[in-house]
């Protein structure tokens, strides 16, 4: 089954290719470019070094956030109107649990983190259970300090905002935290690799409906909610 | 020629089909209700709202249309002028289904496509003409010379018309959008009872201002218990003000530029004491009037298609590389 991804939540533009379990091709993309001007050609490349077109796809996956808000749109949007047009099944995939999965066979705690900006993150726990990686309670979204400070064990930071931040989680933890060496990141392909898992049980999503994980609200609501 | 036309620059998520000068479906998500409860529109709520509802509204195009996406032969979408998170998603949905789908894409401006809404609703309107784009968001007077050629004459210095009928209607406790609630009870009210100031009277240019305007009712009766004012009567004289400050410019415009047409349109170009002053005036000077109608008047996606069509006409297309520019000028090309 081959499946196409697309993942712009995160600092970088994320595209996967993969074909079963064996990964065809992991794009990333210049973190200077904004999503929206660069991700059909970015796809379309993906594609054509592969020698396919979209047509040969079976599947779509689509990284839905936590992360930039208005980059999780374009990636999202891209996704929707390519599985509308085309009708093949589209799968969300969190864009935390995409990091998390790249962390392999940790045995310890695994944290993987999104930048949310003004030194805010998104955050996931995990841990490795019979060869999956398995969330642990729910996701959190806030500032560095506060996350890091529920820790008490070792743990695995994933994803390139544990490197942003990666000077006030080391003060705070010291040698309980470990982190992914940049570069090992492969966003894309864990992005599809998990869409494949989920269209394997049976799983998709509508096209029409599906929308972002945001996990904050906007200032005004927030504000609104906190008057009411 | 069949064109879908996506438009999400602002608070409404609207997708249509048009053939050759007719619309086939034109259909407009509102997120009125959505933003009322803020008083104006927010733009992260709105672009949340048009990524929720976008492929709801281009199913609903199509289907409405009795047309399949297979039939769509270009797609047109608002790539400049709005707010840049609401555009986005309109781009990518539009960029992905010309990809799919091996059509041409083209980027509309959006004040463009209130021109369109024009022709659309005049399709023998005189070339050249003034058009007056004016809404929540922008109040614009245009040399429209030829169909996709423009020149900006006037343009606001401030906040747009609609914004000023926001606020004012803000201050009076009325709600958002302040447009209707203000036209509805100037209806009832004396435009005479308060003398509110005619923005830019003797500036020599065809620019527009209303900060100034609504400064002046708000400082007029600031500290008093609203509930005691006369609010029609101060609908009345505000409107009135905006109105003569709209109509004199628009026709200082067209007699500056020797054209004898002049075409209104934009979400306030719906305001009934505008209409009924300026078909007045243009019959006083023997100007040609041309009113968008009123179901094209907001935001909408069959002005965005019918911009395209001729745009393609042109031999003018976007590249798959399309993006969104906030504030861009009229005059660049597709």
């Amino acid at each position: 089954m081959m499946i196409l991804s697309i993942d712009t939540a995160g600092r970088s533009d994320a595209i996967g290719l993969i074909d079963g379990r064996r990964v065809l091709a992991d794009f990333v993309g210049d973190v200077t470019h904004n999503s929206l001007q660069g991700i059909i050609m970015n796809i379309d490349a993906v594609l054509s070094n592969a020698g396919l077109t979209l047509a040969d796809v079976d599947g779509l996956g689509v990284g839905i956030g936590p992360g930039s808000w208005t980059g999780v749109r374009v990636g999202i949007t891209v996704g929707k109107m390519m599985a509308y047009a085309t009708g093949k099944p589209l799968c969300g995939v969190s864009s935390l649990d995409a990091l998390a999965s790249q962390a392999g066979d940790a045995s310890t705690l695994i944290c993987s983190v999104v930048d949310a900006g003004r030194g805010n993150i998104y955050a996931g726990f995990y841990r490795r259970r019979g060869g999956v990686t398995v969330k642990q309670g729910q996701y959190t979204a806030g500032p560095v300090e506060g996350l890091v400070a529920r820790i008490r064990e070792p743990v695995l930071f994933v994803g390139d905002a544990a490197q942003v931040h990666r000077q006030t989680i080391s003060a705070l933890l010291g040698d309980l935290a470990r982190f992914m060496k940049a570069g090992e990141e492969r966003q894309g392909s864990a992005t599809a690799l998990l869409a494949l898992s989920r269209l394997e049980r049976g799983e998709s999503d509508d096209a029409l409906s599906l929308v972002p994980l945001y996990l904050k609200e906007p200032l005004v609501q927030a504000l609104a909610a906190r008057k009411r | 020629m069949l064109v879908l036309g996506i438009e999400t620059s602002c608070d409404e998520t609207a997708a249509a089909l048009v053939a050759d000068g007719h619309i086939l479906s034109n259909v407009v998500a509102s997120q009125m209700d959505l933003h009322a409860s803020f008083g104006g529109v927010v733009p992260e709520v709105a672009a949340r709202k048009h990524v929720e509802v976008i492929g709801y509204v281009i199913n609903e195009a199509l289907g409405s249309a009795g047309k399949a996406l297979e039939d769509v032969e270009a797609i047109a979408v608002t790539s400049r002028y709005g707010l840049i998170g609401c555009l986005v998603v309109g781009v990518a949905a539009a960029k992905a289904l010309a990809y799919t789908l091996k059509r041409p894409l083209v980027g509309i401006h959006h004040i463009e496509g209130h021109i369109f809404a024009n022709i659309l609703s005049n399709p023998h309107i005189p070339m050249p003409h003034v058009c007056l784009t004016v809404s929540g968001g922008h109040t614009m007077l245009v040399y429209v010379k030829d169909l996709c050629q423009y020149e900006v004459l006037g343009n606001t210095l401030d906040d747009a018309a609609g914004e000023a009928f926001d606020k004012v209607a803000k201050f009076l406790g009325l709600g958002f959008p302040g447009g209707p609630v203000i036209d509805r009870l100037a209806a009832q009210g004396d435009r005479t009872a308060y003398n509110f100031p005619r923005p830019l009277r003797r500036s020599g240019t065809v620019d527009f201002s209303f900060s100034g305007l609504k400064t002046a009712v708000v400082n007029r009766f600031k500290g008093s218990d609203i509930s005691t004012l006369p609010v029609s009567d101060i609908a009345a004289s505000f409107q009135e003000a905006v109105v003569e400050h709209l109509v004199s410019k628009t026709v200082q415009a067209a007699s500056r530029a020797d054209v004898s047409a002049i075409g209104v349109t934009g979400g306030v170009a719906m305001n009934s004491r505008l209409r009924e002053v300026f078909a007045e005036r243009c019959r006083q000077e023997g100007h040609q009037l041309f009113f968008t109608r009123t179901d094209l008047c907001g935001d909408n996606a069959a002005m965005v298609a019918a911009a395209g069509a001729a745009r393609l006409a042109h031999g003018e297309s976007a590249d798959l590389y399309l993006s969104a520019v906030p504030n861009a000028p009229l005059e660049s090309a597709a």
